[in-house]
């Protein structure tokens, strides 16, 4: 009796053990590479999305807390291609799993180039350039793209009924690819498009704006840049007060952060916007964000944080369904995330055999006393549009 | 037609006084020292970030936040001559990789500091704007930036002409040793060149915050813009410094108007080059420029 006693205390003991050292052996670390501007002219875009991957980051390891833990290791690209190759290098020779990150079609080109070399699936959602997702990488994911940019701002200005648009666009990569889509999609429907290049250095847009004013006369200005360029054409435009009915833009424009910055200047201007601000959360797993974000660091989410999150949280589950299915260290993750169809904080996102998301659309945003108001598409809005109106 | 020119010719105008006082103080410390200052557009940018800081934080006008701006940026350009002045051997070239580090380090430190986000002032009579004769366009920013960097420049260009230390500035710049053996304390006559340059640097980071938008790589920006100012005016020369910054702000604002806003900073680059290569000590060139 003692006898079996002991042995069933043993067996049991061995399939206890057992059953630990298996559950043991299934929880991994996994640790992510991350290339990113932290420093340099892009450091501000570079600094939101990196917000977005850590929050993914915290809510995967609080999703899948006692299976598997997740970690980025972050490299500063300073705003450069060469550096941004050489990062991903680093990366790679120090056993990421995969690269999620980049801002700057221009950056992103090269590194995830290098990320291919390299065998690494390399995602982002700072590059739209339509070369990028040409290539046919089998590595290379994007959530976003100039389609959708370019879909809302045309929707958006065909909602006005503008007659003649003066778009001002800076010459890199992305911004020229965009405008030069909307240019040829408003004059495919009757539109008269002045375009207008300028260069990343332009400080002083009132010659440029000038010009707009007195040759094209358009009923709307659209700009396609960055922060710094938004701001030096609304001045010009706040000074030489063209007869427009509207002024629109895309990205990081109706944002909070400019919201708070250029209060008097961006009243009732449009941008793309996926959010609202102050920011209205219903689903559960943005709620959830929101409050990460909010704990991590201390202040509402915005696109580029979004976008960061998206793009990661996708990743992550896409090398837990690859480790699961035992294809992770066989190279199995690209079969993984191409076969991601998932509704996110920017709607469903699934890739094509190139790794673009064919179904990204914006919405438009306007800023309006201080707050940004989701104004088209109809389904999307959360206010009404205020037009015609300019910030002068 | 006629209009477009116009505006685009003022506009140059205004544009070419505002990068005269970004240049004119590493024009001072070339023509004294022989050291390109590659840190002098990080010190601009500091006291723009000073004047941002104050109007943040304490709801002060810019204006009135130039005199801590200043407190600041000198003692941030005596750190750099302290370190400059450290220099024994091929003082030209090291000192340019010494001064590249530190504009590492202070841009750095503006972004661990401030962050990466734009800025500018948010009192709207800076961006008011000024029109003369229905014509005419800018921001009061500008024309008070040009206006007060005009004075500043002429108070520098008189101190170096009319005042003993003056005199002395032009004298190390002319000959060190002779100067050294006239009396001329040249450690204390460096030690004013960078801080009359931090004072001009001062006044040109309150024209960026007013004017325009600041934020961390903005520094390099401003270095490089102010090298090739330097170097077209002919090194040293704080005259040539503001008609060379004159012109390169007209041929970039009348590319803009008559060709492309992409093509400015080329149009300013072949200025540069074709000014080289018919006077290649630049526009009032010559050994020892300062004050002509």
């Amino acid at each position: 009796m003692t006898r079996t006693l002991a042995n069933l205390v043993t067996v049991s003991a061995l399939a206890l053990s057992a059953a630990l050292g298996a559950g043991t052996a299934q929880a991994k670390d996994f640790l992510l590479g991350s290339e990113l501007p932290l420093t340099g002219s892009l450091a501000r875009v570079g600094q939101g999305m990196h917000e977005g991957i850590s929050v993914a980051v915290e809510m995967a390891n609080r999703n899948y807390a006692g299976r598997h833990s997740f970690k980025v290791q972050t490299i500063d690209d300073e705003t450069s291609p060469a550096k941004g190759v050489a990062a991903v290098e680093k990366l790679a020779g120090d056993g990421v799993v995969a690269i999620t990150g980049g801002y700057g079609s221009n950056i992103i080109g090269p590194a995830s180039e290098a990320a291919q070399k390299a065998g690494l699936v390399y995602i982002t959602s700072g590059g739209v350039s339509p070369e990028l997702t040409q290539r046919g990488y089998p590595t290379f994911f994007r959530i976003n793209n100039t389609d959708g940019y370019a879909l809302a701002m045309i929707g958006m200005l065909q909602e006005m009924g503008a007659k003649k648009v003066s778009i001002v666009y800076l010459n890199k990569d992305a911004t020229s690819s965009l405008a030069k889509q909307v240019n040829s999609a408003l004059t495919a429907k009757g539109v008269t498009v002045g375009m207008h290049e300028f260069d990343g250095s332009t400080s002083d847009f009132k010659p440029l704006m000038n010009k707009v004013k007195l040759q094209d006369r358009p009923d709307v200005i659209a700009m396609v840049g960055y922060e710094n360029d938004y701001v030096g054409i609304l001045r010009a435009a706040k000074v030489l007060k063209p007869q427009v009915k509207a002024v629109v833009g895309v990205w990081s424009l109706a944002t909070a952060q400019m919201a708070k910055e250029f209060p008097d200047l961006m009243e009732t201007v449009y941008g793309t916007s996926m959010l609202p601000y102050p920011v209205e959360f219903t689903q559960p797993e943005a709620v959830e964000f929101a409050a990460t974000y909010k704990k991590l660091f201390n202040k509402d989410p915005d696109y580029l944080g979004q976008f960061g999150y998206v793009q990661t949280r996708l990743l992550i589950d896409a090398v837990v369904r690859a480790d699961e299915a035992g294809t992770l260290a066989k190279g199995g993750l690209p079969d993984e995330l191409r076969k991601t169809d998932a509704n996110t904080l920017i709607g469903r996102v699934t890739f094509d055999r190139n790794g673009d998301n064919l179904n990204f659309t914006h919405r438009m945003g306007q800023h309006q006393g201080g707050k940004v108001v989701l104004v088209w598409p109809k389904d999307a809005a959360n206010g009404t549009m205020n037009f015609p109106a300019v910030p002068w | 037609m006629f209009e477009l020119t116009l505006q685009a010719l003022f506009s140059g105008l205004l544009a070419g006084g505002y990068y005269a006082t970004v240049a004119v103080g590493l024009a001072l410390v070339f023509g004294t020292m022989r050291v390109i200052n590659l840190a002098h557009g990080e010190l601009v940018l500091l006291a723009a970030y000073v004047a941002y800081a104050a109007e943040t934080n304490y709801g002060v006008n810019p204006v009135m936040a130039i005199p801590v701006a200043l407190v600041i940026v000198g003692s941030a350009s005596a750190i750099v001559y302290a370190l400059l002045s450290r220099i024994r051997q091929d003082r030209e070239i090291n000192s340019l990789i010494l001064t590249f580090g530190l504009g590492i380090i202070l841009t750095n430190a503006i972004l661990s500091i401030w962050k990466a986000d734009i800025h500018s002032t948010s009192d709207p009579w800076f961006q008011d704007s000024l029109v003369v004769a229905d014509t005419l366009f800018a921001m009061n920013a500008e024309v008070a930036s040009f206006v007060g960097g005009l004075v500043l420049m002429a108070g520098v260009w008189w101190w170096l002409n009319h005042s003993w230390q003056g005199r002395a500035v032009r004298a190390l710049s002319s000959n060190r040793a002779a100067a050294t053996l006239m009396g001329v304390n040249p450690r204390k006559i460096e030690i004013l060149s960078f801080l009359i340059a931090a004072l001009l640097a001062t006044f040109a980071g309150f024209a960026i915050y007013t004017g325009k938008t600041v934020f961390p790589a903005l520094g390099h920006v401003l270095t490089v813009k102010a090298f090739i100012i330097t170097v077209l005016a002919g090194m040293g020369s704080i005259p040539g410094v503001l008609i060379g910054a004159v012109m390169i702000g007209v041929i970039e604002s009348l590319t803009v108007t008559y060709l492309s806003a992409s093509l400015q900073e080329l149009a300013g680059m072949i200025l540069f080059l074709v000014v080289l290569f018919v006077s290649p000590s630049g526009l009032f060139g010559g050994g020892r420029a300062l004050a002509r």
